[in-house]
């Protein structure tokens, strides 16, 4: 039993081990096979060229989870993350709260007699949709002062996620949690001209900021600083 | 390339223990110092053993490296209670919009720094949504903190009342004091801070001698001959060649880590290290790496990577490789693996800077701290370092090493160079405390102190998990934090604490991670049994109140053991 509790215990550097997991599998591979060659030979670590190259971009992210975040002076903190904004969405218990907020607002939704259940569930998916917008995408900053020297003030809260590094677990819910929901939205209006054409725009608001091509775009030089 | 028979797993059998939840590497020192010693009859020494199995880490023998269990949980948090957590942040972020939606215009009285009228289009000067957490949320429990004493803060003290009018944004003193006080937030170790007694009255004497300040630095003409008497002391104290003492803690790691590594040099830093050790490796300009907090795998991976892979672009063998650990992490209660820091550094051969600013004086059986405690040998330390501020109760801090180690940082550091001296009554209230420890004084206050907090410790502890609170931490370790996880506890311990005459320190987002805001009680050896019965009694009573019982593991009460010197004389060597 203490095993697991050490398991879940060690769930606090899951940022570090994400970012490991970033890196190509093969990559990783012959990181290892390295590691056990050469720790034979000797006492002294001389010079040793690697005979297997390592793709230079993953090397660069695997890299990066070494510095990113370790250099800084954090007065008074129990951490030494510079960016707590960055680890949130990977804490404990979130994705859960966040799925239960949303059962809340349908719900209450649902208890207004006035809405017929295909407008319930458009309401649902437009606000849930503004709301993610907003937070995620359109409020730059920490809402704490951070002892960077604010370089995350321009970011969004979207692009500050793991420190801007893609394909995380938590942007991999975040991107597919308003899809399930503009599923059940289109199965729940019965696929209604209006409600598709309301329900599609509100979908594409939110997923077209979380493309990796827009991290750190601004259009028209809307909310660019 | 062939596998050395010191790799291969001992007797056929593999090893599926799980260490720090990662799976143990194929090869590695410490993995083959487990299994080479896997088979060896395990002699224990608690006769609960039964009882550690069900707490989150407990382990012995450890292939002989460590000669006392090491027991450190950090119990998980419950789900509910993350996301009730969340849901209170998330309401006091929905009500601090409100309230700026409501100064904005002007509806509510806005108290906090602003430009003028005729300025508002030029480049803002004041970054509104950085402080939203200070505006909404720390000036609503802005009360728990900064109180300001009026007595010495000893194991008792007195604060001056106060109260405030506008919501915490001033505040007014009624003028009345709160006397009695219980004191668990000082780091007080071992009771030094108090102002009667053979340090104060020396420390005066002193005064009236020398001055009260140097007015110079260590290599001009501020050396005296007390710092010098100090420096050995401190040298006799730990057991090492030679120490040179700074006049500050923070303002010795800063300023000496630049003078040992710097570039082409790598720093392998501990995740949870304290702000002045990071700004020291920075200062250095050194590679700094992290290592995952008190996780020897993550240590030694990152290790065998940095041999096979030298320096980032060119490849190159590192200049030296310095491990920088703390003894206590002041903000979790954990104490550091040294037998197996130890261990690795030997056989990878990197140096070791150990920061005892909490442990030294509070842990060991002698009171020398974490290479004490764990009954290792101090020059396997390369760089041992501390302070006096936390156990001594005086301030600034020391490096202790071999001798050629200090000469160099006699004319290398920093702080010798450019900082003045230590001032002479600080200087003789840590020489005649570190007498005391030690003995030399002719009584024995010092090792009565010493094991008057580790009893403390032991039975504060077992109490407040007897209790079903969560704490985090060593079982030896006299930092306690206990977890309060939603935001608004923390204002409500602390108030409710301060009506019934406790003081004690609360800390939260974002100086900890989201879920993990806790309560710090700092245990002193100046407590009498009386003062922890009562702050135990009150703690049980607020937590009732408050709800904060969150733990799942409960251990049932057993028979109280008795602290008893034999524990630690089964250390032989």
């Amino acid at each position: 039993m203490f095993c697991s509790t050490l398991l879940r215990r060690q769930s606090r550097g899951k940022i570090f081990r994400r970012v490991d997991e970033t890196t190509s599998t093969s990559a990783r591979v012959r990181l290892f096979a390295l590691v056990n060659c050469t720790h034979q030979q000797g006492d002294k670590p001389f010079l040793f060229i690697a005979v297997v190259s390592i793709n230079t971009s993953t090397a660069r992210f695997y890299l990066r989870g070494f510095n990113a975040g370790c250099t800084r002076m954090n007065v008074g903190v129990a951490h030494s993350e510079v960016n707590p904004n960055t680890r949130v969405m990977n804490s404990r218990g979130i994705w859960l709260t966040y799925a239960l907020g949303v059962g809340i607002l349908h719900i209450v939704l649902l208890s207004i007699p006035f809405f017929s259940v295909p407008v319930v569930w458009t309401l649902t998916n437009v606000i849930h949709n503004f709301g993610m917008y907003v937070f995620m995408h359109a409020v730059k900053g920490t809402p704490f002062e951070t002892p960077d020297q604010g370089k995350a003030r321009l970011l969004t809260h979207w692009e500050q996620l793991d420190y801007g590094v893609q394909f995380t677990s938590s942007r991999k819910f975040f991107t597919i949690s308003p899809i399930i929901l503009y599923f059940l939205a289109s199965f729940y209006t019965k696929y209604d001209t209006t409600h598709f054409i309301i329900n599609t725009a509100s979908l594409l608001s939110v997923l077209i900021p979380k493309l990796p091509q827009l991290h750190g775009v601004r259009l028209f030089g809307i909310n660019k600083y | 390339m062939t596998e050395s028979p010191t790799n291969k797993p001992g007797n056929g059998d593999v090893c599926q223990r799980v260490r720090n939840g990662l799976k143990p590497e194929r090869n590695g020192l410490l993995k083959t110092l487990y299994c080479c010693h896997e088979r060896q009859p395990k002699h224990q020494y608690h006769p609960e053993e039964e009882e550690e199995e069900e707490e989150a880490n407990a382990e012995p023998c450890h292939g002989g490296l460590y000669r006392r269990p090491f027991i450190e949980s950090f119990e998980e948090t419950p789900m509910l209670v993350a996301v009730l957590t969340y849901m209170g942040y998330g309401i006091l972020t929905i009500f601090g919009y409100l309230r700026d939606f409501l100064r904005h215009w002007k509806i509510e009285r806005c108290h906090i720094a602003r430009e003028k009228e005729e300025q508002k289009d030029f480049v803002p000067l004041y970054q509104d949504f950085e402080n939203f957490y200070t505006r909404n949320l720390y000036m609503r429990i802005r009360d728990n903190w900064n109180r300001p004493l009026c007595s010495v803060p000893g194991a008792k003290m007195d604060l001056m009342e106060r109260t405030s009018l506008d919501y915490n944004w001033t505040f007014e003193y009624t003028g009345r004091v709160v006397h009695d006080v219980i004191n668990l937030g000082s780091y007080n170790y071992l009771g030094f801070a108090e102002n009667t007694g053979p340090c104060a009255d020396s420390a005066a004497e002193l005064t009236v001698k020398y001055g009260v300040g140097v007015a110079s630095t260590r290599q001009e003409i501020g050396n005296l001959d007390r710092h010098e008497e100090l420096e050995k002391l401190v040298a006799e104290f730990l057991g090492v060649d030679s120490a040179m003492a700074f006049g500050m803690g923070f303002a010795t790691n800063s300023m000496n880590i630049p003078a040992l590594s710097g570039k082409g040099c790598l720093i392998l830093s501990d995740e949870l290290n304290h702000a002045s050790l990071v700004l020291g490796a920075r200062l250095s300009g050194s590679i700094i790496r992290v290592f995952k907090h008190n996780n020897m795998q993550s240590l030694e991976k990152l290790l065998r990577e940095a041999i096979v892979y030298g320096q980032p672009r060119t490849h190159r063998p590192w200049k030296k490789i310095l491990i920088v650990v703390e003894g206590i992490y002041s903000m979790e209660g954990s104490i550091v693996r040294l037998p197996e820091v130890v261990a690795l550094k030997k056989h990878y051969q990197a140096y070791l800077y150990l920061d005892e600013a909490h442990s030294i004086g509070a842990l060991g059986p002698r009171g020398r701290g974490v290479v004490d405690y764990f009954g290792l040998d101090p020059r396997d330390v390369d760089v041992m370092m501390g302070t006096f501020t936390k156990s001594f109760g005086a301030a600034g801090g020391y490096i202790a090493g071999k001798r050629e180690l200090i000469e160099y940082l006699r004319s290398h550091s920093h702080s010798a160079v450019y900082a003045t001296s230590m001032s002479p009554p600080v200087v003789e209230q840590i020489i005649t405390s570190m007498k005391c420890i030690m003995g030399k004084d002719g009584t024995t206050i010092g090792l009565e102190r010493v094991q008057q907090l580790a009893e403390n410790t032991v039975y504060f502890r077992k109490k407040l998990q007897e209790m079903g609170f969560i704490i985090y931490g060593n079982e030896d370790s006299p930092v306690i934090p206990m977890m309060l996880y939603m935001p608004a506890k923390i204002g409500a311990f602390g108030r409710e604490m301060l009506k019934r005459n406790i003081g004690v320190v609360g800390v939260g987002f974002p100086a900890t991670p989201i879920i993990e805001s806790r309560a710090r009680f700092c245990i002193s050896a100046a407590h009498t049994k009386e003062m922890l019965d009562r702050a135990l009694s009150v703690i049980s009573e607020v937590g009732d109140l408050l709800q904060l019982k969150y733990s799942r593991h409960r251990i049932q009460p057993s028979l109280v053991r008795p602290f008893d010197d034999n524990v630690y004389e089964e250390i032989d060597d």
